[in-house]
């Protein structure tokens, strides 16, 4: 097990430079650079960036030189913490993600948890009462979950909570929280904000997954060992969450490493229509204004979150399942 | 004494016996019908049912694919999967109790009126009627331990700690013959072997000693030798402990092999009923003859083609009008085994079967 997991991040350190190659030479590929449209922007605004400043820019972050030197400082600046400086913002990358990056961490473990609990719920259910009239509305909810696309979602709801309910709808926080310390009345503010986007990023994955909990359970219980299972008298809960159940959620858990990815690019156009400070809506403009190292920076962190959860779940998957725990070594 | 008289004593011990033996089955149904309700129509899987388990006996249930066999197990569990439920008939168990002075009482419990969820039939499930299944490879949960499984069976039966059901699971493995048992207990089932999956299961299913084993073609899946260990090891844990088996098979050899008294069934009834020998030696039923004389046999005339019997089994959504056997039967009487269903009649001794070679008497369906 020990064995296997550092083969793994052996892996993953390959993997992890192999996207930063491939990820910085993506974003080289237009013509031109963010510093030079700018330069030329503030020149023609007549601004005051005198020829020193410049050089000592081209300098720092080796404009002139070619691809191959230029990736190397920023991924040796990368690992000692120093992300470059985003041309747009005029400041370190570093800086300009931290919050973000720590809103999006958390929201997408939230949505992932929001995902699995009610999807286990509802895929547990509609197996177990299948043709029942509830599994046949969790079905029509699921397939109009899997085809609304979310910014649709986002928006109607939005305009549904804002005209019911009266609630402030958009960002994480209320207008009059936004500067203010964390403290109880800013949580309960942030949680009446947080559910909104969670419900509509983790929709779709939760149709998902459900369609999957279910028929794979339907499947399960099936097998022979659910029935040896109730033939030694195990009480039917028991039966259907210790034996079946267990035996069901392996494609739950294999989809986790690639749910976290999905969930923060999903939050990507959530965040645009929700005026979310996340990185999706920063990656997004990062992207269009060939704002590099701003943009690479978030490309390393996604992939981060990618590699990560898929360790997490095969970990997961080993614990769950000794099959795979034993036959690895 | 006369002939008379000679016939007279017989007739009456034969009484006796047969009164004796009503007291000591463990299991009496009657007129057991179990039915599938499915899209395409009512699959009658069990069609009226009648069949005393002898106490301490094995009782052999024989017939082909489809007939009913395993239904007649699920239904005595009270584990029929849905869309199938039990539509009429009694499952009497009759069971019996030693109280701590050491007096035995019996009493009689209908297992069709319990629900199949209810504490009653869960605490009868496992620790009175245990069961083996067919598969030994799929039988076992892959995420658990064997230790652990049987522990869960041992745990929900008996007043015992954690550890002593531990004690008691390797204990019990050790009966069934397994190799050091005490690691096989902290082995995972596809560590396993399929003989020795099979072992655990038999292992498992005798945890909580129950008075009845129910083994459904607990042999199929093994190769001949594994299979003859198997059958070696019931035989003598039934000798042992003094059990009660239901053995369900297709095989006649392993019933020959394995039991003490057989039942053959066809399309959801039981058509013949039999000791062992006689019905080997002089089976009455002709679906038991065909059956008999599909067998191959070591050192028969050669280039002769083995008899098989015509036809198939009828589509299970089918009804057929009087001996469901008809269609199939060298005996067919025309306007009169497709009219009503034979009664059971008694050729012998016990030896029951179901057919107008025997007697002309028929039997009003009803509810069909």
């Amino acid at each position: 097990m020990t064995g296997y997991i550092l083969r793994r991040l052996g892996y993953m350190a390959i993997l992890i430079v192999l996207v930063a190659v491939v990820g910085f030479i993506i974003i080289e590929l237009p013509p031109g650079s963010y510093l030079e449209v700018e330069l030329d922007r503030i020149r023609a605004l007549g601004g005051d960036i005198n020829q020193a400043m410049i050089d000592a820019l081209k300098q720092q972050y080796g404009v002139d030189q070619p691809l191959h030197i230029r990736f190397w400082k920023w991924l040796s600046g990368f690992v000692r913490g120093d992300f470059g400086l985003s041309f747009e913002y005029w400041t370190p990358v570093s800086k300009l993600i931290w919050l973000r990056l720590w809103y999006t961490i958390f929201t997408s473990l939230l949505t992932l948890v929001f995902q699995w609990v009610v999807a286990i719920f509802i895929g547990v259910y509609s197996a177990t009462h299948r043709y029942s009239p509830l599994d046949y509305l969790f079905t029509v909810l699921q397939f109009i979950g899997l085809s609304v696309p979310a910014f649709l979602l986002a928006l109607l709801l939005m305009v549904v909570v804002h005209r019911t309910l009266g609630w402030h709808v958009s960002g994480f926080n209320s207008p009059e929280f936004q500067d203010l310390p964390w403290n109880w009345a800013k949580i309960v503010d942030f949680a009446k904000h947080v559910w909104l986007p969670i419900v509509v990023v983790g929709a779709n994955g939760t149709a998902w997954l459900s369609r999957v909990m279910r028929a794979n359970l339907l499947d399960v219980l099936n097998m022979q060992y659910v029935q040896t299972a109730r033939s030694k008298g195990v009480k039917e809960n028991v039966v259907i969450w210790k034996h079946a159940v267990r035996n069901a959620i392996h494609p739950l858990i294999m989809v986790l490493g690639a749910s976290l990815p999905a969930i923060i690019s999903g939050q990507l156009i959530v965040g645009v229509v929700l005026n979310l400070p996340t990185v999706g809506p920063l990656y997004f403009r990062a992207l269009m204004n060939q704002d590099m190292y701003l943009a690479a920076s978030i490309l390393m962190f996604l992939t981060f979150a990618l590699l990560i959860g898929n360790l997490l779940a095969d970990i997961l998957l080993a614990i769950v399942d000794p099959r795979i725990r034993l036959g690895e070594g | 004494m006369t002939a008379e008289e000679k016939m007279t004593t017989t007739t009456t011990q034969t009484a006796e016996e047969t009164a004796a033996r009503a007291v000591d089955n463990i299991l009496t149904i009657r007129k057991l019908r179990t039915w599938f309700f499915t899209d395409l129509g009512i699959s009658r899987a069990l069609n009226g049912v009648d069949l005393d388990v002898p106490r301490g006996k094995v009782l052999g249930i024989v017939g082909e694919s489809g007939c009913g066999k395993s239904v007649t197990s699920l239904s005595i569990l009270r584990l029929v999967p849905r869309p199938g439920r039990i539509v009429s008939g009694e499952i009497l168990l009759h069971r019996r109790r030693k109280a701590p002075d050491g007096t035995i009482t019996e009493e009689t419990i209908d297992l069709t009126k319990l629900h199949p969820q209810s504490p009653e039939m869960r605490a009868i499930r496992g620790a009175e009627i245990a069961m083996i299944f067919q598969e030994p490879m799929t039988s076992l949960n892959p995420c658990y331990t064997i230790g652990n499984q049987i522990m869960e069976a041992i745990l929900l039966h008996q007043d015992v700690s954690k550890r002593e059901a531990w004690e008691l699971a390797g204990d019990m493995l050790e009966k069934v013959g397994m190799p050091n048992p005490r690691q096989v207990l902290l082995r995972y089932p596809h560590e396993l072997s399929g003989g020795m999956r099979q072992r655990a299961m038999i292992a498992m299913a005798l945890s909580c000693e129950p008075s009845i084993l129910i083994a459904d073609e607990p042999t199929t899946a093994l190769d001949v030798t594994t299979e003859a260990q198997i059958l070696d090891l019931m035989r003598d844990l039934q000798a042992d402990i003094g059990m009660t088996i239901i053995y369900i098979t297709h095989n006649l050899g392993v019933i020959a092999q394995m039991c003490d008294e057989v039942a053959v069934m066809y399309l959801g009834r039981v058509v013949e009923r039999a000791s062992v020998e006689d019905l080997f030696y002089n089976p009455r039923h002709p679906y038991t003859k065909a059956l008999l004389d599909s067998i191959p046999h070591v050192g028969s005339r050669t280039k002769r083609r083995l008899a098989s019997i015509r036809g198939v089994v009828p589509d299970p959504y089918a009804t057929i009008s009087g001996c469901p056997f008809h269609p199939r039967c060298d005996a067919y009487m025309p306007g009169k085994c497709d009219q009503l269903v034979p009664a059971p009649a008694n050729v012998a001794p016990n030896h029951m079967v179901r057919c107008y070679l025997y007697s002309d008497e028929g039997e009003v369906e009803n509810g069909g």
